[in-house]
This record gives structure tokens, sequence and C-alpha cells, in this order.
């Protein structure tokens, strides 16, 4: 029963740091030749030489841009703790100038116990700002502006981005605008104007390699020998965690996980579901079959997946569409199939040819289940069966989905096949 | 002036009076013109009629009202009765369906405003997806939907009666453009009484559980199903579907066919639904029963005569098969009657009379009113001119009789044509017509619509061929069971009280109908069961024979008493019968009529200028009907440069010279005349012709120069 | 269960509960006011009783969801344990919702839900989702508004985290106090998870380019690990691709049912309700509940089968079944007799016939329904008597409309119907198609040429046309005589529609339009160019033209 509780209380850690980015990225905080010191150093250099700066941190999504960003304001915060304020805006949230100056405004505010006006224009809150930083750049505090989904900011007019670089040009503000974007053409998306006042520093977050992955494991994996737990509980699930480590076969699952996807929070999110799983079977220890169970359910097959939620009909329907295609018609509609279908079911006698009623209903679930879509938004005036349709599934998956639906009539494998020849 | 004014005024209130009407045709501009062509049309009768007399108009339009208000009433009475028994059976249903959505289980409050679906008391696991919302399909199977907007109303009148808590919606709710907001917001208007932006459907559920869960179900009346966005409504049914137990909300739909709703709801959206179809009666039974009840019932009132009736009655078949139409027309005809008949003012008194049983309706009449009455041709034909006013008041009562006689006879014949699916409309217009056997009162006026009548019954009403349709009706009373019979008799009783002569033969035949029933009682009883129960040859004999009792009886009754109306004694105060004013007063041709103005504007502004000169282009014309005139010279396409130069060379000429440029042809002389208008500059010209050309674009006679050919204008109208 | 005293039993203890701790008044109220709707959640909803069910009684009521349902628990983990954003997919019906909603009332964890259909709007879900975490609910008392009024993402954050915060902290007040004193609250951990169902649908929004990701990321944005974030979708995730991308939830799949867990499920219909609910009325007694009970073991054996060709879903399918039961049940007299052997399989002969119509039937309006059955017994029996005197009644096409509107209705649909260049041919200046063009045309014609037009035809659907051939037309048929009397027909229509067939031709038109047989297209009137486009069905067409005795099938261009 001790071991049940210790297993939770294992559990709850673990789930714990998977879900805390700040704490799986921590590692790269000790390598200096990593992002984390050189963001460091680039915005802590600004802050304490009192300089504007600009900088960049791109990559893909689940690299821990955002993480890193994070660590590194907490520390700079605690370090020299009333020099900084920091102002986060979100692409996602004040991609429009009005609003973002209304946050940017807001924060402001509450940093300085001043109170906020709802009812502030766009003007005012602009020179608010402009105040602000002078203030501050008087009073040799530096303020710090992440721009999180930086590419979102840098779409319409850039009068936010524009006003705040052109503001950071004069000797007496004391800001840094830290920018975050997982395109990695963020910066190519700025105005002339505004790329000059820029300084071109970027971070690139790449995903990470092989080592890196095996040191994130081992770092979020090894139960800390300091927790409430009992020791030997600890001392079992750690040496077997590293026998497993040491596995090739669990080497081989890695490999077949980051060769998909070897960012960080791809590990994360098969992590998270091989430990949520840790207590269900295998009782309470990491054992390489949860890892081989977890595996298949991150890397899925929507597709195929939807082909066998199909009923007999709906096979039917996708596979007269894919005879139309390959018969290179230059659009297909409901009518159209309805004819192939017809057609068919004169040649081979099917035993199931329904009314069309019911095959209208079952091309709505297909549209439904996105396994094929309308060519275009517009034609509403048009009825149902008139506007044309394209088939979303490429031969190979429906071949794959027809082979591996149980009970799926022959006639339709052998359709496949004449198709298969005429089409390959 | 004045005598045209005064009819106006009923007729603006005609044309408020059918709000629907004009909802369906308000686009289209006849409508407006017909009016002006039907007060134009009045001016002449009235000028030509009533000025020796000199009637004051307001007693003509005190009569009209009278009658009117009665007949509309009427008409409103009996549409209400021809639905109350599909609305009992829709709200009986109603009742069931609200039953069985409480099987589900009521919800206290906390619970009915829940955002997630309500967990069922069925089982464990929520069984939302099987939940069906209760939705009647209510088919009007009718094309117009101008009858069907009052029957809505009525609709949510009658269970708001009930204590239904009723929402009427129409398919401007459900636009694109609004999405579902829209509809949901005209639905909290009608319930809450509360306008909310940006409202969501938890508003309904709270309001309903605060209205104390009383047995009353919400039910959403949407009109006109068909026109709405089906993605909406697709919508909105899902969306009620997930809300399903918590507000009880039952759908009526009204529909033109059933699969009208298939075709635009998608099919998963069809499947929430679980359907029972009701069906109002068809506008064939409805203009029946308006027919019955205002042109059979009231033996006295206004009534109108064989072409007009055949003249709306093709009019409704083929071209507008709304009963709307036809009360309008009705109303017209009533005011035109009115208006044209001299002694039409009797009828009020009449009517009136009518309630009180008193006869000696001529009582009151002015001697010269007498006189004129019995100017009249058919009293002449019937009572050989022995003028004095008992006569004249005997000779009304007769004639009252005789309606009597006549409708309740058509009533009978109806009742045998039931079977035939034949509508009272025909039947109507056909017996109109005088029966060949006492054809002996017609001069040749009648004469010509005689055979004017038979051509159109000849194709009209098909089932009249071979002896007419009296003939007909005899053979199926022939050949009819039994059962049918003694219920034909049965409604005969009905139908002929008060009028004692048939009314007892109908009772003797009934007696022995009866008894001849009783014999074979248990005959009649297997009947229902085993169709080939009723086979003992002594019954069939006795059976036959009464069958042939009463068809002799129909015959000899429709030779007495079905004398034709058009041939009864002072009968133009009743029947109206003039097509010719009514079908001008109805199908007002705007274009047409824009065409002839412009071409014959002088006859309309009665210029001095141009009074004399008929047809022959005068500077002194509109600018507009020049064009126009000139423009029937050219074809299709009109080129702009040689239009100007014509339309110049009129405007230019001096007046004096129009008369003269008739007779001889283009000389010197004319060319020096127009030389010296030549001070009246280019310009001004120009403009005028520019306006010209923008009205008649205006009219819709003109299309304006294409980019292909820029100094081409286009003619959209042609031929008068 | 009363559900009526259950309520105020539980306020009794909170009360209690409470009043040894009279200090903190607000997170009293607060917490109590949370237990409040934990309650509603744990014991108004439990027809079962109070007490939350076992996991046992979770998988059971689901038949093959066992998996799933395991999966869940445990990516949910164990009390307090933070969770990353879950996607939840599957076909329709298969039971995504009820297992996710059944689990937090096993689990008796404060949730939030909110359904996208009936959030329809980005400014709806918001402030449903905020009403939620005040406890605010719209009735009359506050004038049916919601308790924050927000509609921009940036001011549902600041709102959202706020609330948030509030609420966590007073379910931990709630937990420090139950701690002490074990079943007070049934409320269960500090976690709020935030459930979005039919998540689907936001990508039809107009602003789903933005919400989206939005959506996704908030888990990122809000940066909170109390707040577990659980998409339910029908449609799989690699659906929701937009341009900026966003951090993938962890998806969990609901696969469809497949025939035999569609058999298991008929069979034990305790634990499945759509057909026994839909059946409420027939299987309210024991006795008739064993028939049931046969009827469905009919259904395995022989029908079920064949329906799941056409579809699996469940709900589809009971609404498919119940018209079978009712034929089913039809012969025998009260439902309460149990038929015995051959009686059953007298029953099942009976209802063999059926099944096949129903099988090709999407959309069944009750004809049972008394006012119909009554409708139709006596237009029978009208009939009969018809019969009897020997006419035959053809009222096939039951739609009351105007001869004049037929003619229009049936040339609209020639118009596009026909390509416009074939007109001259079809209709020459006498009306009535010249056959011998027509053979010619056709034979000159060749087969494949024939095949293509028809195909795009086919495909293109019916094709719009203007005003004046509409006219055009109408006038070549509307005179077109099937016979003699149809001639004068002809004649006399125009004799008294020659002085108004403009205007009454153009009334009938916007009347068709406004019947949805004709839909019009946008045009400036003044020009008079706008095209039109006919929308009724061929099989219509044809039957308005037989009841005019008009021979549409020359006409159409085959």
């Amino acid at each position: 029963m001790g071991q049940e509780k210790a297993a939770v209380e294992a559990q709850m850690i673990l789930r714990r740091r998977l879900c805390n980015p700040s704490f799986i990225f921590s590692i790269f905080s000790q390598s200096p030749d990593s992002n984390y010191s050189k963001l460091k150093y680039i915005i802590s250099s600004s802050v304490t030489e009192a300089s504007n700066n600009s900088v960049l941190l791109l990559g893909p999504r689940g690299c821990g841009k955002t993480a890193v960003l994070d660590l590194v304001l907490e520390e700079l915060v605690e370090e020299h703790a009333e020099m900084v304020t920091v102002i986060k805006l979100n692409g996602l949230l004040h991609s429009d100038d009005n609003c973002a100056l209304k946050e940017i405004a807001r924060q402001l505010c509450l940093e300085n116990q001043l109170l906020f006006s709802k009812m502030a224009s766009f003007d005012d809150n602009s020179l608010f700002l402009l105040s602000m930083l002078r203030e501050c750049g008087l009073a040799h505090k530096t303020i710090i502006f992440v721009l999180d989904e930086f590419d979102l900011f840098a779409q319409g007019k850039q009068r936010l981005l524009y006003s705040l670089l052109d503001a950071m040009q004069s000797v007496t503000s004391q800001a840094v605008v830290v920018g975050v974007s997982c395109r990695l053409d963020a910066d190519q998306l700025l105005e002339k104007r505004v790329r000059s006042r820029f300084s071109h520093r970027k971070l690139l977050f790449l995903p990470s390699s092989r080592e890196d992955l095996q040191r994130v494991l081992e770092h979020v994996l090894l139960l800390p020998t300091d927790s409430r737990l009992p020791q030997d509980y600890t001392a079992t699930f750690n040496a077997k965690l590293l026998k497993l480590l040491a596995d090739d076969k669990f080497k081989e699952i890695i490999d077949t996980l980051s060769y998909s996807d070897s960012t960080v929070g791809h590990l994360v999110r098969f992590l998270f579901h091989a430990v949520s799983h840790m207590n269900l079977n295998s009782g309470g220890f990491l054992s390489l079959e949860i890892f081989k169970a977890a595996l298949p359910s991150l890397q899925r097959q929507p597709k195929l997946e939807g082909l066998k939620d199909c009923s007999i009909l709906e096979l039917y329907i996708l596979v007269c569409m894919k005879r139309l295609e390959v018969k290179e018609l230059e659009s297909i509609n409901f009518n159209s199939i309805m004819k192939e279908y017809k057609s068919v079911h004169d040649t081979f006698r099917t035993s199931d040819y329904y009314a069309r009623k019911v095959c209208l209903r079952a091309f709505e679930h297909l549209i439904e289940c996105a396994l094929i879509s309308f060519e275009d938004n517009k034609g509403h005036g048009q009825s149902v069966e008139f506007r044309p349709v394209k088939l979303l599934i490429t031969w190979h998956e429906l071949y794959q989905g027809l082979k591996s639906y149980n009970f799926c009539p022959s006639i339709l494998h052998r359709l496949m096949d004449r198709e298969g020849v005429s089409a390959v | 002036m004045a005598l045209d004014e005064s009819p106006s005024p009923p007729l603006s209130s005609v044309e408020n009076n059918f709000q629907p009407f004009f909802v369906l045709h308000k686009a289209s501009p006849p409508r407006k013109s017909a009016a002006k062509t039907r007060r134009r049309i009045e001016l002449s009768p009235n000028a030509v009629e009533d000025s020796p007399e000199g009637y004051n108009e307001n007693l003509r339009f005190e009569t009209f009202k009278f009658l009117w208000s009665r007949n509309e009433s009427t008409i409103k009475e009996v549409l209400k009765n021809n639905n109350a028994e599909v609305f009992d059976k829709i709200d009986k249903w109603i009742s069931e369906s609200f039953n069985s959505i409480c099987a589900y289980g009521k919800l206290d409050y906390i619970s009915a405003t829940r955002p997630y679906p309500h967990l069922d008391k069925a089982s464990i696991s929520t069984s939302v997806a099987s939940h069906q919302i209760f939705t009647a399909l209510l088919c009007t199977k009718n094309m117009e939907f101008v009858d069907d907007i009052l029957t809505f109303v009525d609709l949510g009148a009658h269970l708001r009666s009930r204590g239904r808590y009723v929402a009427n919606l129409t398919s401007l709710d459900f636009t694109a453009k609004n999405g579902v907001g829209g509809c949901l917001k005209s639905l909290v208007r009608q319930f809450l009484m509360v306008g909310i932006d940006a409202p969501d459907i938890s508003i309904l559920a709270s309001w309903y559980t605060e209205q104390g869960n009383t047995g009353n179900p919400m039910i959403v009346i949407i009109d006109d199903t068909e026109r709405c966005c089906g993605a909406v409504l697709t919508d909105f049914i899902i969306m009620l579907r997930e809300w399903f137990i918590k507000i009880p909300i039952i759908l009526i739909l009204g529909v033109a066919t059933t699969d009208g709703l298939r075709n635009n709801l998608s099919s998963n959206a069809c499947s929430y639904l679980s359907l029972c179809e009701f069906t109002l009666g068809t506008p064939a039974k409805r203009m029946d029963a308006v027919i019955e009840a205002v042109l059979m019932n009231k033996s006295y009132s206004f009534g109108i005569g064989k072409q007009v009736s055949v003249f709306l009655r093709n009019y409704f078949l083929r071209h507008d098969g709304t009963l709307t139409f036809f009360v309008r027309a009705l109303k017209i005809a009533m005011v035109q009657h009115v208006y044209m008949e001299p002694l039409s003012f009797t009828l009020k008194k009449l009517v009136q009379e009518e309630e009180t049983e008193g006869i000696g309706g001529g009582s009151t009449l002015g001697k010269n009113l007498v006189k004129r009455a019995l100017e009249l041709p058919s009293p002449m034909r019937s009572c050989q001119s022995r003028e004095n006013r008992n006569d004249y008041a005997h000779g009304l009562s007769e004639l009252k009789r005789l309606r009597k006689l006549w409708s309740s006879m058509v009533m009978c014949l109806y009742e045998v044509g039931k079977y035939h699916k034949i509508t009272l409309l025909d039947l109507y217009c056909d017996m109109l017509e005088p029966v060949p056997c006492d054809s002996r009162a017609s001069d040749h006026l009648q004469l010509s619509k005689d055979n004017s009548i038979s051509s159109y019954n000849r194709h009209l009403l098909g089932c009249f061929q071979n002896g007419g349709w009296v003939n007909r009706a005899i053979q199926i009373v022939r050949d009819m069971p039994a059962v049918e019979l003694c219920k034909l008799l049965k409604s005969w009783e009905m139908l002929t009280s008060g009028i004692n002569e048939i009314h007892d033969k109908v009772m003797e035949l009934q007696s022995l109908e009866i008894h001849e029933e009783n014999r074979q009682k248990q005959g009649m009883t297997d009947i229902s069961k085993r169709s080939t129960a009723r086979n003992n040859f002594s019954d069939k004999m006795d059976e036959t024979k009464i069958k042939a009792k009463v068809a002799t009886f129909l015959e000899c009754m429709v030779r007495e008493c079905m004398q034709p109306t058009e041939s009864m004694p002072s009968n133009e105060i009743f029947l109206f019968n003039n097509v010719d004013k009514l079908q001008a007063a109805l199908t007002g041709d705007p274009r047409r009529r824009i065409q002839t103005d412009l071409l014959e504007s002088q006859k309309f502004l009665k210029c001095s200028c141009c009074s004399k000169s008929s047809g022959v282009l005068s500077p002194s014309m509109h600018d507009t009907s020049i064009m126009y005139s000139l423009a029937q010279e050219h074809g299709d396409l009109i080129n702009l440069h040689e239009w100007f130069h014509s339309f110049k060379e009129i405007v230019s000429q001096p007046r004096t010279q129009a008369k003269q440029r008739l007779r001889l042809s283009p000389s010197p002389k004319k060319r020096k005349a127009c030389q010296q208008p030549q001070n009246q500059n280019e310009s001004s010209m120009q403009a005028r012709f520019c306006r010209a050309i923008t009205e008649l674009q205006i009219a819709g006679l003109l299309r304006m120069p294409s980019k292909r050919r820029p100094d081409y204008v286009q003619r959209v109208a042609f031929g008068l | 269960m009363s559900k009526e005293e259950s309520p105020q039993i539980n306020r009794r203890t909170t009360r209690s509960s409470y009043s040894n701790t009279p200090n903190s008044k607000t997170t009293a109220e607060d917490s109590k006011t949370t237990i409040n709707q934990a309650q509603s959640l744990s014991i108004n909803d439990f027809v079962y009783g109070d007490e939350s069910k076992t996991l046992d009684e979770l998988i059971n009521s689901f038949p093959r969801r066992r998996t799933q349902i395991l999966q869940l628990i445990s990516l949910l983990g164990p009390l307090n344990s933070p969770m990353i954003p879950l996607f939840i997919y599957g076909g329709a019906s298969t039971g995504k919702t009820s297992v996710i909603l059944q689990m937090f009332k096993h689990l008796n964890r404060p949730f939030i839900y909110c359904s996208c259909v009936t959030c329809y709007s980005p400014r709806i879900l918001f402030e449903s989702i905020l009403n939620q975490l005040f406890l605010h609910r719209k009735n009359v008392s506050n004038g049916y508004v919601s308790a924050k009024r927000c509609e921009k993402p940036s001011d549902f954050v600041n709102l959202l985290r706020e609330a948030l915060s509030t609420f966590v902290g007073s379910l931990k007040g709630n937990l420090g106090k139950s701690s002490s004193k074990k079943l007070s609250s049934p409320v269960n951990g500090i976690m709020v998870y935030l459930i979005f169902d039919n998540f689907e649908l936001v990508r039809d929004w107009d602003k789903s380019a933005t919400m989206l990701p939005f959506l996704f990321n908030l888990y990122d944005i809000l940066k909170m690990p109390e707040v577990g974030l659980i998409f339910v979708s029908k449609t799989s995730p690699d659906t929701f691709q937009s341009d900026p991308g966003y951090a993938e939830p962890f998806p969990v799949y609901f696969p469809d049912y497949t025939e035999d867990d569609l058999r298991q499920i008929f069979m034990k219909n305790q634990a499945n309700p759509k057909l026994y609910s839909s059946f409420l009325e027939y299987v309210s007694q024991f006795k008739r509940f064993k028939l049931f009970v046969y009827f469905l073991f009919i259904l395995n054996r022989a029908v079920l089968g064949h329906f799941c060709r056409t579809t699996r879903r469940i709900d589809e399918l009971s609404t498919a079944f119940s018209p079978l039961f009712k034929k089913y049940c039809e012969p025998l007299g009260d439902l309460g007799t149990v038929p015995s052997g051959d009686m059953k399989r007298e029953l099942f002969k009976h209802l063999q016939p059926f099944i096949s119509p129903c099988m090709n039937e999407t959309f069944n309006v009750t004809s049972q329904s008394f006012c119909k059955a009554s409708a139709y017994k006596d237009r029978t029996k009208r009939n009969s008597i018809a019969k009897k005197l020997g006419i035959e009644s053809s009222d096939d096409f039951d739609l009351h409309m105007s001869t004049s509107a037929k003619y229009l209705l049936i040339s609209a649909f020639l118009a596009s119907r026909n390509p416009a260049t074939l007109d001259a041919s079809l209709f020459d200046s006498t009306g009535g198609p010249d056959a011998r063009k027509r053979k010619r045309k056709s034979t000159e014609k060749s087969k494949e040429k024939k095949e293509t037009k028809e195909q795009e035809l086919l495909l293109k659907g019916p094709g719009t046309f203007p005003l004046e051939r509409l006219l055009a037309i109408f006038q070549c048929i509307a005179d077109y005589s099937p016979d003699g009397e149809e001639m004068q027909d002809g004649g006399l229509l125009y004799e008294d529609c020659d002085t108004g067939l403009m205007s009454d031709i153009l009334l009938q038109l916007s009347s068709l339009c406004n019947a949805n047989f004709i839909s019009k297209g946008a045009s400036c009137p003044l020009e008079g160019s706008i095209r039109y486009r006919s929308t009724v069905s061929e099989d219509i067409a044809l039957k308005v033209a037989r009841s005019l005795k008009f021979p549409l099938s020359k006409y159409l261009y085959r």
C-alpha cells in the first residue's frame, strides 16, 4: 500500500514536471553556449548599461523559446528587482494596435500602481507609453516588451512596432523588445521603416539532438532523492529507469518518435502519456511496454481511422469518386458520383444498391468527417448535390483503408486494384 | 370629379384591407395603376347614369359598406371554421407530445439552466442522441403564400388561447446574414418581451423554468419554412436538440410540400425531427366554403352573374390561384355593381328585411324608384307592366323564393358532386346557365350570352358535356351504394329545411330509405367488414327501386325549381354581370398603359393646342411623348443622332406650321420656316432630349446604350 | 429519488459546516455556492442516489468504451495533478460527450462545459464560460444579461485569469475545510477543467482564423497549472490545421462502433436508452419489455446487418428502427401479450416486407398519426366510391397552382435544363416539337459527345436564364395543345390574359420565386437582366406536366 501511495506520489511529481516547461528547459541553463546564456547576456547587458535593445527568438513550436525567455526574465527580475518592468503581449490577443496599446498601458499601470482607465483612447495610451518610457529611462528602469507570436504583430500597418522601436531611438528611453515567433522569416515581414530601427539579433531555437533529448529524459524522469518519497522506492525507480534509458529498444522508440518530430514538446507529450499510464499496468514503474504503448497514440493516421469509421455505402461512394478522379473529370459532384455508383451497380450487380436519399446522407457523413470537402465555399445558393466536391485522401490511403477494413466487399477491392493499374 | 372622388375612399380601404395581397405583390406596379384605371372606368357609368337622377352618392356608399362588411365578416368566419378542426388536432397532438417530453422528467431551476446536456433518467448514460424534436408539418398545399399568412396568425392565436407559449417566426428570421442569433433574438423578444443583443438559448431555459413548469410547452411556428436559409434552420434545430428536455419546444413548420423541407435541411437535422403531418384544407375547398357562405346562403344579397363567375373561375384556375384575389375581385365587383346598378341601394333594405322576415320590401321605395324598377327588362317580361307597389314587392319576394329554391337545389347537386370531386365553383358557374327546358325567356342578348356560355362550358367543365351536370348527377345517384344514398338524403334534408315543397318530398324519400335501412341493418353492419356482404337479392331489388325514385325526384326537382337566375324577374338588382369592367379593373396592364398614354397624350391633357390635331406631332406636345412616338418609326435599335435630329425638327417648327406640314410635303418654304426659330439654342434642345430619354428609360421603355454600340439605344417594350 | 429535498439537505450541511468559521464569511459564501454548484453536479444529476458511481458502473454503462474510459481517466490523472490539453475526437454519436460528462460525475471534479453549438459566436462562448466561473445564471433578476460583457480575446484572457484564480482559491479553501470533516463536500481537487464540445464548429465561425489558434494556445497563454483543457470534436485534429500553427493537444480517439458492438448495445437495452426512450410508450410494462427484447433479437439476427451497411450511427439506426418496432407490434392487439414461438415467426413474417423500404427511407413522416390517418382514410373511401362509379381520381401532384403558374414552372424547368442554343429547334413558331429536326440532330450527333454534354449538364446542375428567354418559352408551350379542348383553353387563356399577360406572368414569377421553385440571381432590376434558375427536381416537373397533359419529355434535351 505504501508502494501504491508512493507510485501515485511519483506520478504527481512527474506530471507536474511535464506540465511545467520552465523546469524542463532549466537543464539548458547550465551550458554556456546555449540560447539561454546568450539571451541572458543580451538582456542583462542592456539592463545594466541602460541601453535600448531588441532581439528575435525564432524556432518551431515546442523548442522552448517562451520557456527559456521566462527563465531569463525570472532571474533578471530577482537579480535587480525594481530595475526591470516586463510587459507581455501576445500576437493572438493583441494583434490590433489599439488593444495592444491598451494592454501595455494596463500592465504599466499595474506595475507602477497607477490606476488604468478603460476609456483611454489610442492617442492617450500612446502618449502615456512615451511618457512612461521617458520616465523609466530617467529612473534607469528598463522596460522589457515581450511580443509573443511576433509575426502576428507584423501583419497590418505595424504602427505598434514602429512607435515602440521609434521611441527606443531616443537616448533617454531604456527598453528591450523581445519578439518570439515560430516563423523563421519573421524579420522579413517587417516594413522598411520598422526593420531599419530593429537590431537584427536573432536567436534560433532548433529541434534538439538525440543527446539533448536523452539529457531531457533523464532530467525529467529521474525522481528527486530529496522528496518525501520512500527512499527505496525512489532508488528502484531510478535504477529501473536508467536501465531502461540505456536499453537499445527504448532508444529505437525515441528515434522513431523523433523521426517525425524531434522537438522537446513532442517528447513531452509522449512522456506525458507514458507517465499517466504508469500506475495502470506495471505497478508503479516506468517499463518499456508503457513507452511502446504510448508511441502509436501519438502517431495517429486520422484518415485511416476515418475510413475505418465509414459504413460500406460510404466506402462505395469514396471508391466511385476515386474512379471519377482517375478519369480526370474537371469537377465532381454528387450527381456524377451517383451516376458512377449506378454504373458500378449495373456492371457488377452488387448486393447493396440504395436509394438516392440514403446515398445523400452517406455523402453528408463523408463531408462531415472531412474525408471529402466542397471545392469552394461560395455556391450556397445551389443545392448540395450540384456543388463540386474533392477527395481529401490519396489513392494509397484509400487502398490501405479498404485493406484494413474487415468485411469490406471484395468488389471494392477489385475496383481499387483496377484503378491502381490505370492510375499508376 | 366629385362623382369619381367618392368611390375612391372605399377603394383605398379595399386596398388596405388586403395587406397579405400586397405583401406578396408589393413590388409589382400593376395594382397601383389598376386603382387608377378603375376610377377612370367608374367615372363614365356614374356620369352617364346618375347625373340625370342625382341619387345621393352616400346612399350607395352606405349600401356598399353595409353589404361588404357583412360579406367580410362571413368570409372571415368561414375561413376560421375551415381551419378549426385542424387546429384542434394540432392542439391535441401538442399535448400528447408534451406529455411524452415530460416523461423524461421535470427539472428544477439549477439543473435546467445548466450549460451541459441533461443526464437522462432513463439510463446512466446521457441519451441526448436519441431525442427527437416533436415537429408538426403543416402542409398548405398551395404554392401561393398569401392565403396562409392569416392562417398561421390564427393558429398562433388559437394555441395561445389554450395557454401555450407561442412564437411566430418567419423566413426573415432565418437569413444567412444574421445566422442563428437572429432567430434566437426574435424568439427571446417574443417570449420574454425583452430585446437582448447576443442572446443564447439558456435564456429561454431559465425563462421557462421561471414560468413555474405550468404544463404548457413552448411552441415555435415557422410560417414559410421552404424560404428559410437551410443552414441556419439546421443550426437552430441542432441547438434545440441539445436543450431538448430543458426547453420543451415544439415546432410547427408551415410547408407547401413535405419534400420541400427535406431538400432544405441537412440529413442529420432531418433525423432529429419526429415529424407529424397535418394538412390544411385545399384552396379549392376554401373557395367552395366561401362561395357557399357568400353567394349561396344569402338569397337576397349581392350575387355575380354567369359571365363574371366564369371569368373569376378561369382567373382562379389559370392565373392567380389565391383566395385573396377572389375575395378582392368580389369586392371590386360589388363596388362596381353598387355604383352602376340604379336600384342597387335597395339591396341594403332587402337584406335587412331578410333578417326581420318582413315582406313588402318596396313599401318605402320612392315612387319614381318603383317606376324605374318596373322599367327593368326582366319585370317587363314576367309581370306584364301592371305597375303597383304590391306587385313589385310581390315580385321581390317571389324572386327571393326562387333564389332560395335555386341555391338549395345547387347545394343538393353539390352534395352529389362531392363524390365526383366537383367544386362548387364549377357547379355555380354551370347552374347559372338556364337549363334548356325553360329557355323561353331569352331575348337575343340572352341568346348570345347563352351560346358564348356554352362555348365556355364545353371546355371549362369537362364533365358537363352530354346533357349537363344534372343528368350526370342523376346517373351517379342511380348507381350509388345504399349507405352513401341515405347519407346523401340526410344531407339533403338538412339543406332543404325551410323550403317546404322540396323538404317533405325529401322526408318521404328518407322514410322509405329508413325502413329500407333497418330491413337490412345487419347487412349494413357487415358491409363495413366484408364488402361482398350485400348480395341477397330482394334487398337489391327494392334498393334499386328507391334509387330510381330518388333519381326521378332529383330530375323533376331540377326541372321545376332550377329556374335560371338570369331569367328571374328583376335579377339585375342582385346580379352583377359585367365582365369587361371587372376585368379591366382587375388586370390593369401598366406597360401597355404607359405606351398608349404616351402615344395619345392629348386625349388626357385636353389642351386646346393639340386637341384637334389628332396623331400629328406638334411642338406643343410633351417632349417624352414626342420622343416615343418618333421612336415608333425605328426598330429595336434607335440611332441617337437620327432620333435627336427628328426630335429637334419637330420641336423647333413653329406651331402655325403644324397643320400645313400635314398636307404639303417638305418644300423650300418649310425649309425657310425651319431656319427662323434657330435662335432658341442648341443646348436647351439637347437638355430636353436627354431628359426625355431618361424619362423613357425610367418608364422601362428604353435600355441605355451599351459599351459595344455607344450611339444606339435599345427599345425594351414593343407592340400594344 | 426525491430531487426536491436533496439540495436543501446538503445546503443545510454546508451551513452547519461553516457555522464554526464565521470569520471567513466571503470565502465561505463563495465556496458554499461553489459547493452548491459542485453538488448540483454531484447530486442533482445522479439518478441513482447521491453517491457517485464507481469506475465499474461507469465502464459497464458504456459498452465497448472500456479502453477509452481508462485512457481518459489515466490522462486526467490522480487528484490535483496538472494535465496537458486533451483533444477527444471520433464520429458522431460515439459517446464522447456522455463519457466525458459521466467521468466527471464519477470523479466529482469541478468542470466548465460549453458546447459550440449553443455558443454560436466567440462572444457568447466567452460570456458563458465566465458566467459559469462566476456562478452566474441569466434570469429575470439580472435581466437575462451575462455577468461580464466581453467580446475581445484579450479582455477574455484577463477576465478569465482573475475569475479562475478566485475560483481555484475558493476551491482550495473548500478543500482545506473538507479535509477536516471527510464527507461534507463532494467537490474533489483544486483543478478546474474547461470542456469545449462540438469544437469542429469553430472552424465555420467567421473569426475562425484567429479563434482556433487562440483556443488551442489558451493553456500556454494562461500559464495556470490548475486549469485543464479538453476539446471534444467530431473531426480529427488534422482538419484544424491553420496558418500560424499551435501547440498540439494530446489526441484521444473514439472509434465508431463496429457491427458487433452495435449488436451488443442494442441487445442490452438498459445501458442504451436510445431505443428504450424512443419506445417509452410501448415498453412501459415488463411484458411489453419482453416483446421488445424479442424484437431486438430479430433485429440482431436479420435486420441490423443490412442497416449497418448504410450507416453505423446509433441515433440514425434507432430512429430507423422505431417505426419498424411499431410495425412489429401492429398485429398483436394489446402489447401485454407475450408472443409464443410460432406467433413470433408470424410477427417476423409480418415485419419482413417493411424492412427494405425502411432502409431506403431517411426521412419518415409519421403516417400513423391519427389525423393523417383519418384524412387518408376518407380520401381512400372517396376514391373507392369513385372507382365504383368508374372514374379514377388522379391526384398525384397535390400542390395547388394556377395553370399559368404550372406552365411557367415547366418553362423555367426547360429553360434551365436545355441549352439555350436548342430553343429554336425545340420550339418552332407553332409550338410543339418538330420531330424530324430533332431526329436528324440526334443522329448526326456522335455518341460520346452527347455523353460529355450530358455529363457536364449533370455537373452544372440547372443553368440560369434571363427573363426574356423564360417568357419566350412560356409563350411557346402555353398555347401548345394536346387535344381540341386544350386548344380552346389556350385561346381562352389568352383571351382573358392578353390584357394582362405581362403583369400576371410577372406576378406568377414572383410567387414562384417565393415558393423556392425558381431561384433568382441578384442584378439591376432597371436593366431587367436578372438571371433565374429553376430548382425543381425532374420528377416534380414531370408530375406538373402530367397534371397539364403536357408532353414534357418530348421537349427535354437528352
